[in-house]
């Protein structure tokens, strides 16, 4: 299992990253939206894990355009917002959405069950 | 106290605005945060399972940590310094600290939209008004130029005294910036006396604030 990890604050994602990788999970991370379509182009992420606001690509644009580059990959969006608008408009279009600080243990439950 | 010039609704909508921004990013260094104690309590995990931890690696998490304490406290400072400015109506007001102040409350709108924004160099200058009114019309005439300007450049505003009032100017070097009086800070610049003016020869925009008694 491949994880593709996109947020814009570096130093969350990078954290999140290693985290993932300290249990075994293979995970690649950038900050930002245009990057992320260039990592997906070869199509070998399973799970993509988008935050919902960033600079240009927010989260929902951005799961789009990788669902389009890869229709199989599965989406867990990331806010810190937690409006309701935001969490509906997440919802809808991931499989899950977790607000931000996240447990990475709830993190990795999300993972499994989208990929199951 | 003496009365502000703006609507209550439209001051509202400004405060939540600026609120939901500054708790946004606070949401995010509380997260970058719990990432970073995460990650210790992880190498600290592995350590006690017999795998050594990089000291290098250690004191990469504590700067990480100690930076988002700096972040965010300058964020709360901000809030704080804009909270208060409805404590007073119209004052004699240091413009560049309000200027200052504005543009960090909006440099967050402005990395969404990836500009840069920047307080230029200011000459020392004051103005007779209400702080919170000053700092609304100056978000309102930044996002408006925001959104006439294309990604990667950046934005300048700075303040300086002129005569009956004083100028900030708005500029972005290899850009022509220019406002209509825009609807959504076009009433509160009337009443506050403020008038802003596209110099098309340079591209600068100017916001004049006329001395009042």
């Amino acid at each position: 299992m491949k994880i593709l990890l996109v947020d814009d604050e570096v130093e969350l994602v990078s954290a999140m990253a290693e985290r993932l990788s300290l249990r075994g999970i293979d995970a690649d991370w950038t900050d930002s939206g245009e990057k992320a379509l260039g990592m997906a182009r070869q199509c070998e992420y399973d799970i993509a894990v988008l935050d919902m606001k960033m600079p240009k690509l927010n989260g929902l644009e951005l799961r789009r355009q990788l669902s389009v580059i890869c229709p199989p990959m599965k989406f867990i969006f990331l806010s810190g917002h937690g409006s309701v608008s935001d969490f509906e408009a997440g919802s809808a279009e991931a499989e899950s959405y977790l607000i931000k600080p996240i447990r990475i243990e709830d993190l990795i439950s999300k993972i499994e069950e989208a990929t199951r | 106290m003496t009365p502000t010039t703006s609507n209550s609704r439209d001051d509202l909508q400004f405060f939540g605005k600026i609120n939901a921004s500054a708790s946004h990013e606070i949401k995010n260094v509380f997260a970058v945060i719990n990432e970073a104690a995460g990650l210790v309590e992880d190498l600290t995990l592995m350590s006690e399972k017999g795998m050594p931890i990089e000291p290098e690696r250690l004191k990469r998490v504590a700067k990480s940590i100690q930076g988002q304490i700096r972040r965010g406290d300058d964020i709360i400072k901000n809030m704080n310094a804009f909270a208060h400015s409805m404590d007073e109506g119209a004052k004699e007001v240091n413009l560049e600290e309000t200027l200052g102040l504005t543009v960090a409350l909006s440099t967050r709108m402005a990395d969404m939209k990836q500009i840069g924004l920047e307080q230029g160099k200011c000459e020392p200058a004051t103005a007779l008004v209400c702080p919170f009114d000053l700092m609304r019309l100056l978000h309102g005439v930044i996002a408006a130029a925001l959104d006439t300007m294309t990604q990667g450049s950046v934005l300048t505003v700075a303040a300086r005294p002129s005569t009956d009032g004083a100028t900030f100017t708005i500029s972005s070097s290899g850009q022509v910036i220019t406002l209509e009086n825009d609807t959504a800070f076009a009433e509160l610049a009337k009443q506050m006396n403020a008038t802003i003016t596209n110099n098309e020869k340079d591209g600068v925009l100017e916001l004049f604030l006329k001395k009042t008694a």
